[in-house]
């Protein structure tokens, strides 16, 4: 059967998405789009993974969790792991590689950390727009040996990709590609071409969503499908 | 010019070694590597604040035969290695790009 996916969502963590994207509306948003699996990535940060995992549970949505990485290069790279706290762990060690330069709130936007509720619980002082001190390389590596995926977002985007920033897609062990069309006309070296929503506004969840061929919706299901290609876009 | 002579000319820490017969002509500086590119001609040195071993590759693409890093960021072991199999030179300064550009644009009489 088909089963809806979108790997690459924010919330209101990330300082250029909607203050009321908050984690939860996110997960009951998404399932009302008939989304099986979905994940949470801000960027360079994990703050609000778990209020996500719990609106996940309740809303019966396999949650994934993990960041954007904006790595040394300023390519997006999504980060991925099944476990919450592997994920929350892993991000706090990005956030730990950022340069320490303070959010200026009326320029690039609020970031902050809230419960299941919406209630804030942390403001975010440090930007969480800067680059963390980590290559695509060494991404991919950390992040395959803890069990993650890592897939570069938006490869076909004229800023903060790897086809923009190095001119081209290293043949690395990435579980996908991410592309905001397709087909999408970039060297992959054969992996698997998803879409993703990118979304930073209510309005924007499931826009670009895709749909794996699985058995069940869970975290092993969706790697397989990745691995095999068995992927369909909306309207295909 | 050789890479050797203007390396030596600007007193920066050579990190890996290059091609050493091939003469230098020109060259660009950029961060963004789907520029440099684009748009560097062969036979130049690589200005740019990108430390990693993707540079190599853009840079082996254009002919690049000496990459500058500025701002005192330092090659990493990976990116020394995919250089030297490249025959592509590296050296390090704690000059920024518009520095370093300007010494070499006089080294190579452009200005």
């Amino acid at each position: 059967m088909r089963i809806g996916i979108d790997l690459h969502n924010h919330s209101c963590l990330s300082p250029c998405a909607h203050q009321n994207m908050l984690p939860s509306l996110l997960a009951l948003e998404a399932s009302e789009r008939d989304i099986k699996i979905l994940a949470l990535t801000d960027h360079n940060s994990g703050r609000n993974l778990p209020a996500f995992a719990e609106a996940c549970e309740m809303v019966g949505m396999v949650g994934v969790f993990g960041c954007e990485v904006n790595t040394i290069e300023e390519v997006h790279m999504l980060a991925l792991f099944e476990d919450v706290h592997v994920a929350s762990d892993f991000c706090f060690y990005i956030e730990s590689l950022l340069p320490r330069i303070r959010n200026v709130i009326n320029i690039f936007g609020q970031q902050t950390v809230v419960d299941i509720r919406g209630k804030i619980l942390e403001e975010v002082t440090t930007s969480l727009y800067g680059a963390a001190n980590i290559s695509v390389d060494q991404l991919v590596n950390q992040v395959n040996n803890l069990g993650g995926m890592v897939i570069p977002a938006h490869i076909d985007r004229l800023a903060n990709s790897l086809t923009a920033n190095l001119g081209f897609v290293p043949d690395l062990p990435y579980a996908a590609v991410e592309a905001i069309r397709v087909p999408c006309h970039v060297e992959v070296h054969g992996k698997t071409v998803i879409q993703g929503s990118d979304a930073h506004y209510l309005e924007h969840i499931g826009r670009r969503c895709c749909y794996i061929d699985a058995d069940e919706a869970n975290y092993p299901a969706l790697v397989n499908a990745l691995a095999n290609s068995a992927i369909f876009y909306r309207g295909s | 010019m050789t890479y050797e002579k203007l390396v030596t000319a600007l007193q920066y820490r050579l990190v890996a070694d290059g091609d050493r017969q091939a003469v230098i002509e020109d060259a660009y500086a950029g961060d963004l590597l789907s520029d440099v590119m684009g748009n560097a001609n062969q036979d130049s040195v690589l200005i740019t604040i990108q430390a990693h071993k993707n540079t190599v590759a853009v840079a082996s693409l254009v002919q690049i035969h000496l990459i500058v890093l500025c701002n005192d960021r330092k090659a990493p072991e990976d990116m020394r290695t995919a250089a030297t199999e490249q025959n592509i030179a590296i050296c390090e300064t704690t000059d920024n790009q518009f520095v370093a550009a300007y010494k070499i644009a006089r080294l190579l009489g452009k200005v």
